[in-house]
């Protein structure tokens, strides 16, 4: 208890940190908010204009896949508001500097992972969380069960996420390379901005239990809707845990692999 | 001109030195195919008509879009604005070249490189998929396409220019970049093709420059443009062209003046 203490108020330190350094400019700060708007909004055009020639698709209103798309939005605002750190993680390794997260006594997944929260995301988040609520209380009869299920599923998108981010940390331990590796994660999970069931089969199937994005993002909106049993609720947490699990593994293993090249 | 085969020639070394993170990037350009194309696959489950786009239309747009993309948007002329914030410019400037030479002949290399990367990727993906390709014959209209992709190519070169170029007056070129992004994902057409848009914003779609980097070529291509189209498309797409080098002149004079060498 007294570590986990420790470990968020570092952590606080760290975010605090890292939003000055985020807002130093302004300027930057307010077009790259104006662009990750954008973002979702054009994409939340791309759909409303898909649904324009199309009743359903794969089954799904046109205002079921509104809320998949904001669910979506909602798991990877908050990972790239706590994991902002890893895109940062290359040089520390390149450079060597990754010695002084070693030699301090805390954990270097911490730093590495959430040592610099993304200030733009945070602005993000309301218009995310208000527009899921709003939307989420327009899909109709919503049990109290489903919105336990929606939360628990939520999390363990959360945690998934935190898995794919570690394994990207790992890479770049053993072999340098982060940018890419973590662009194409975020272009992978980018397919779960629609539910998974749309896509055909096996493809379907990877993405639920290869490269679990459909079980990150497509089952929290399908326990909410009550389109996703009990036990394959059960079976998700599972999967997410045991992922997390590997991935925590792999990040040991990378450990014992760095060479503190270049320090 | 050997100055110039040379810098070819020494960024394409470059890119076999890194070779993991050219793969990667590789892998990442076929996972952002990939994704876009079990969209559309998908989408067109139950139909075969969408928007006015047979499924092998559709496929072939979205198949093809990988190949355009590195042709037009392959660049290195990022970089610049990092020239510019630390001073190595003035490495660039006392050498015997022209600087804008220098930047094409970098950019000859990226997409040398990506363009022969990606049409094997699309042959690969071809025999893996199986998609109804639509293959134009019209000897014309394949002639068109290439002129649409070399003036798509030059117009994008002076956009990615132009943006680096803030970098004289700011340090903070990423967020304008960044920002630029997110409109060429969805007024190029790389995620669909322009054309599904309501009037109003197809309109607004058209008068961007962003139209003629992916979407003029390939709707060129599959000879879904009238030849009233084309010349419009050609005359506009040239107008933004010679209004983006005009512009890029006196933004670089103007920065060259600005430009203090900062940190050398």
């Amino acid at each position: 208890m007294k570590r986990l203490n420790l470990y968020i108020r570092i952590w606080w330190k760290l975010t605090v940190s890292s939003f000055m350094i985020s807002l130093t400019s302004r300027f930057n700060a307010g077009v790259f908010f104006v662009g990750k708007l954008l973002r979702f909004l054009f994409f939340l055009l791309f759909l409303i204009t898909i649904f324009t020639r199309t009743e359903t698709l794969a089954g799904y209103s046109s205002h079921q896949m509104i809320f998949f798309y904001l669910s979506f939005s909602l798991v990877d605002t908050i990972a790239q508001l706590f994991f902002r750190e890893v895109y940062r993680f290359r040089p520390l390794i390149v450079s060597g500097d990754f010695d002084f997260a070693l030699v301090k006594p805390m954990s270097p997944l911490l730093r590495a992972l959430v040592g610099g929260a993304d200030p733009l995301d945070l602005g993000m988040l309301p218009l995310y969380i208000a527009a899921v609520i709003y939307t989420g209380g327009r899909l109709g009869d919503i049990h109290g069960v489903n919105v336990v299920f929606y939360i628990l599923l939520f999390i363990n998108g959360l945690i998934i996420s935190t898995g794919f981010h570690i394994l990207v940390l790992a890479l770049g331990i053993l072999a340098t390379e982060v940018d890419h590796a973590i662009m194409i994660f975020r272009d992978v999970v980018s397919m779960g901005r629609i539910p998974t069931d749309v896509y055909h089969e096996p493809l379907r199937s990877i993405m639920t239990f290869v490269i679990p994005v459909g079980v990150m993002m497509t089952f929290p909106a399908k326990a909410l809707m009550g389109l996703l049993s009990p036990w394959m609720t059960l079976f998700s947490i599972a999967l997410g845990l045991l992922f997390l699990l590997l991935c925590l593994k792999v990040w040991h293993y990378a450990l014992t692999q760095y060479s503190s090249a270049s320090s | 001109m050997n100055v110039y085969l040379q810098i070819i020639k020494g960024t394409i070394d470059e890119y076999a030195t890194y070779r993991l993170s050219f793969i990667l990037w590789r892998v990442r350009l076929v996972v952002q195919l990939l994704v876009v194309y079990f969209m559309w696959w998908a989408l067109f489950s139950g139909h075969n008509n969408l928007f006015g786009y047979s499924q092998g239309a559709m496929l072939t747009y979205v198949l093809f879009s990988s190949f355009v993309r590195p042709f037009v948007m392959g660049t290195r002329t990022q970089e610049v604005a990092e020239y510019i914030r630390s001073g190595s410019l003035s490495n660039y400037l006392v050498r015997p070249m022209n600087f804008l030479g220098f930047c094409a002949s970098r950019d000859v290399a990226d997409k040398l490189l990506n363009v022969l990367f990606a049409v094997f990727e699309i042959v690969v993906l071809y025999f893996l998929l199986r998609p109804q390709l639509f293959i134009q014959t019209d000897i014309v209209m394949i002639l068109f396409f290439f002129a649409a992709l070399v003036m798509g190519m030059i117009l994008f070169f002076y956009f990615s220019l132009l943006i680096s170029y803030m970098g004289f007056w700011t340090p903070d070129v990423w967020a304008p970049r960044f920002l630029s992004f997110v409109f060429a994902e969805f007024f190029t057409g790389a995620l669909f093709p322009l054309d599904i848009l309501s009037g109003p914003l197809y309109l607004i779609a058209k008068s961007l420059p962003f139209f003629y980097f992916i979407y003029f070529p390939l709707k060129v291509y599959l000879g879904q443009l009238t030849p009233i189209e084309i010349l419009q498309g050609f005359s506009i797409g040239f107008v933004w062209t010679a209004g983006l080098w005009w512009l890029a002149v006196i933004v670089w004079n103007r920065g060259l003046r600005a430009y203090t060498a900062e940190g050398k």
